[in-house]
C-alpha cells in the first residue's frame, strides 16, 4: 500500500515550506558563527515564506476544488472552506506580528532569529489545526502550536512578568491538552476511530447511547474551552495576555482564537446538540456567563494591555453563539457568521494590539489609559485608526465590528437563542462604555505634564517610536481595511459564504 | 472469587488503572507548589492517556490506537523539554522553582 501519494504531498506543501522556511533564520544564524544577524533580514525571511505559504495554499485549495475532494492522507487533514479561510487569515495575521515583533522593544533585539523560527511553527501548528479532519492530526496541531507559543512568551527581553505568564500559560495549556486528549481517547474507544467526519455523524446517537463517549465529547470541549478562554476556563487570559510581549499578545489573540475556534466549530457539525438539551442549556450558560465576565473583567481595568484581554474573552463568548448555531442544524449559516465574526475580530483586535505596541517605551513599559491623554494632538492619524478599531471593536454600527455581532445574533435569534441574545445585546451595550474610555482620554483629556523638561532618555525612546514604521504600517492597514471593508460588508459575507 | 476476577482482567481493570493514574497527575497539578512536580504530574496524565489509548486498541483489535500512543509519547517528550527549559529560566531569574512567586500578574 502506498503510504502518501504525490496528490497528498502537493496538499502537505505549505506546511513543507512553511517549515522549510523558518529554518533558514537559523541557518543564517549559524552560519553567521551564531551571532545575531540583522533582525531586518530574519523577519524578511520569515515575511517570504509566510507568503510563499500563502500562495501555495490558495493553489492547492483550488487544484482541490476542481478535484472535488479536499481530503489528504487517508482523511486525516482537508483543505476545505474552513481550512483556506482560517489558515489565510492566521498567515497574514503571523505577517503582522512578525512587522510588530521587529518594532517592540521586548522582542527585537538578541534571538530575534529564533522568535521568526518559533512564529513560523507556530503558524504551521495552526495551518495543521485548521486543516485537520482527525483527532489526532487536531491534537498534533494544537500542540505544535502552543508549544512554539511557551517559548516565545519565555525568550522575552522582560524578564519578570514574561517568565510568570510563560509558566502560566505552559502548565495550565498541557493540563488542558491532557484533558482533550484523554477526551479523544474516549471518544476513540467508543466510536473506533478518530476521524472527525465520522465522529460529527455519529455523536447524536452515540451521546445518549454511552455514557463514556459522552464524557469524552465533554473533556474534548474543556479542552477547547481552555484554548479560546471561555468561561470557566478564561481566567489565565487576562494574566497571560497582560505578561506576554505585546506582538505575542496580538498573535494570541487574534491568530490562536481563528485556528482553534475553526477546529472547535467542526466538531459541531454533526449538529447533535438539537436532541441533547442538557448540553445546549450548559454551552448557553457558558457563553452568557463569558460574555459577563469579559466585560466586567475590562471595566475595571486601566492597562489598555489587560483591558483588551478580558475584551477578547467577551468576544469569545459572542463567537460561542455561532458555534451553539452550528450545533443547532444551521451549519452553513453559522459557520458564515462565525468566520465572518472571527476575521473581523481578527483585523481589530490586531490593530488594537499594534497601537499598544507601539506607543511602549521600552521592553517593560505597561500602557496604561494615562499614557494616551491627549494623543490625539501628538498623532492624530494613530489616535484617529485607534478610534476607528475601537468603536468596530465595541461594535457600532458603520464599523465592521457591528456586522460581525449582526450576522451572529441574527442567526441565534432564527434559532430561538433569545435570551442569550437579549443577554449578549445587553453586554455588548457594556462593552460599549470600555472601549468609549480610551477614545475619551485620547481627545477630551489634555496631557498635564506636556510643558515639563522631557528627560534625555525619554527622548532616546520618542526617536525609537518614530521608527516603528511598521507598527504603524499595521495600525493604518487595518483601520484602512475596518472601513473599508465595514461599506463592503455584505461583499465579505458572500465570499466566505461561497466558500464554505 | 479472586483468581476469578483476576483471571478475568479486560478493558474495564484498564480503563480504572488509568483514570486512577489520571486523576493523580490532575490533583498533583492542581495541588502541588513546585513546578518541576507539577510537571511530573503532566507526564503522569499523559501516561495514564496512553494506557487507555492501549487497551482500549486491544479492545477494538485496532492498531491506530497504539500508533496514536506513538504520537502522544513524542510530544510528551516535546513538552517536558519546553517545560523544563522554561523551569531553568525560571530558576535564573527567582533562584527557586515554586508557584508562589508568581503573584505579579493579577486583578
Amino acid at each position: 500500500m502506498l503510504l502518501a501519494s504525490a496528490a497528498d504531498l502537493i496538499v502537505a506543501s505549505p506546511l513543507f515550506v512553511l517549515f522549510m522556511g523558518s529554518l533558514t533564520p537559523l541557518i543564517v544564524k549559524v552560519l553567521n558563527k551564531n551571532k545575531e544577524p540583522n533582525n531586518f533580514l530574519s523577519m524578511i525571511q520569515g515575511v517570504g515564506t509566510i507568503l510563499a505559504a500563502l500562495l501555495l495554499m490558495v493553489t492547492v485549495y483550488f487544484l482541490l476544488l476542481s478535484r472535488a475532494n479536499p481530503f489528504a492522507f487517508s482523511n486525516l487533514i482537508a483543505v476545505d472552506g474552513i481550512a483556506i479561510i482560517a489558515s489565510t487569515t492566521c498567515l497574514l495575521l503571523a505577517l503582522a506580528s512578525l512587522f510588530l515583533m521587529r518594532d517592540n522593544q521586548s522582542t527585537n533585539g538578541d534571538q530575534f532569529a529564533e522568535l521568526v523560527f518559533l512564529t513560523l511553527n507556530s503558524v504551521l501548528g495552526m495551518l495543521v489545526l485548521v486543516m485537520a479532519t482527525d483527532l489526532l492530526t487536531l491534537f498534533v496541531g494544537i500542540e505544535v502550536m502552543s508549544l512554539a507559543l511557551y517559548m516565545m512568551i519565555g525568550i522575552s527581553h522582560e524578564q519578570k512578568l514574561s517568565k510568570e505568564a510563560a509558566i502560566k500559560y505552559f502548565v495550565l495549556g498541557s493540563f488542558a491538552s491532557a484533558i482533550l486528549l484523554q477526551g479523544i481517547a474516549f471518544i476513540y474507544g467508543n466510536l473506533g476511530t478518530t476521524s472527525i467526519t465520522v465522529l460529527t455523524e455519529k455523536a447524536d446517537l452515540l451521546i445518549g447511547q454511552s455514557p463514556l463517549f459522552a464524557v469524552g465529547m465533554i473533556f474534548l470541549m474543556i479542552g477547547f474551552l481552555f484554548k479560546v478562554s471561555l468561561f470557566p476556563f478564561h481566567v489565565w487570559t487576562a494574566d497571560v495576555y497582560q505578561g506576554a510581549p505585546t506582538p505575542h499578545t496580538a498573535f494570541m489573540s487574534t491568530a490562536v482564537k481563528m485556528a482553534s475556534f475553526a477546529a472547535f466549530a467542526r466538531i459541531f457539525v454533526g449538529s447533535f446538540l438539537v436532541n441533547h438539551d442538557s448540553m445546549l442549556n450548559i454551552l448557553q450558560w457558558i457563553g452568557a456567563i463569558t460574555i459577563f465576565a469579559g466585560n466586567a473583567g475590562a471595566l475595571v481595568q486601566n492597562n489598555l494591555k489587560r483591558m483588551l484581554a478580558f475584551s477578547s474573552v467577551a468576544h469569545s463568548g459572542y463567537i460561542l453563539m455561532g458555534i451553539i448555531v452550528i450545533g443547532l442544524g444551521a451549519t452553513k449559516l453559522g459557520m458564515t457568521a462565525v468566520m465572518f465574526y472571527l476575521v473581523t475580530y481578527s483585523i481589530m483586535n490586531m490593530g488594537a494590539l499594534a497601537m499598544v505596541s507601539f506607543l511602549e517605551k521600552s521592553y517593560s513599559d505597561e500602557i496604561s489609559t494615562d499614557h494616551i491623554k491627549g494623543l490625539a494632538y501628538k498623532r492624530p492619524w494613530l489616535a484617529g485608526s485607534f478610534t476607528v478599531l475601537l468603536i468596530s471593536l465595541a461594535g457600532v454600527p458603520p464599523a465592521l465590528g457591528f456586522f460581525g455581532k449582526f450576522f451572529i445574533f441574527t442567526q441565534a435569534l432564527d434559532q430561538g437563542l433569545l435570551w442569550l441574545t437579549l443577554w449578549a445585546g445587553l453586554g455588548s451595550v457594556v462593552g460599549a462604555y470600555i472601549y468609549l474610555k480610551p477614545i475619551v482620554y485620547m481627545y477630551m483629556i489634555k496631557d498635564d505634564d506636556q510643558n515639563e523638561v522631557i528627560s534625555e532618555a525619554a527622548k532616546d525612546h520618542e526617536v525609537y517610536n518614530n521608527r516603528k514604521w511598521f507598527t504603524k504600517t499595521v495600525v493604518l492597514a487595518s483601520a484602512f481595511t475596518i472601513l473599508v471593508i465595514g461599506l463592503l460588508n455584505t461583499l465579505l459575507y458572500h465570499l466566505l459564504s461561497a466558500r464554505l | 472469587m479472586l483468581a476469578e476476577s483476576i483471571s478475568e482482567i479486560g478493558l474495564g481493570h484498564f480503563l480504572v488503572l488509568s483514570m486512577i493514574l489520571f486523576i493523580t497527575g490532575m490533583l498533583g497539578v492542581l495541588l502541588r507548589k513546585n513546578i518541576l512536580t507539577v510537571l511530573m504530574s503532566i507526564e503522569l496524565m499523559l501516561n495514564a492517556i496512553n494506557l487507555s489509548f492501549v487497551a482500549y486498541a486491544r479492545s477494538l483489535n485496532q492498531l491506530d490506537g497504539q500508533i496514536i500512543v506513538f504520537f502522544i509519547m513524542t510530544i510528551a517528550a516535546a513538552e517536558a523539554g519546553v517545560g523544563l527549559a522554561l523551569v531553568v529560566a525560571v530558576f535564573k531569574r527567582f533562584k527557586e522553582v515554586n508557584i508562589r512567586f508568581f503573584e505579579h500578574l493579577k486583578g
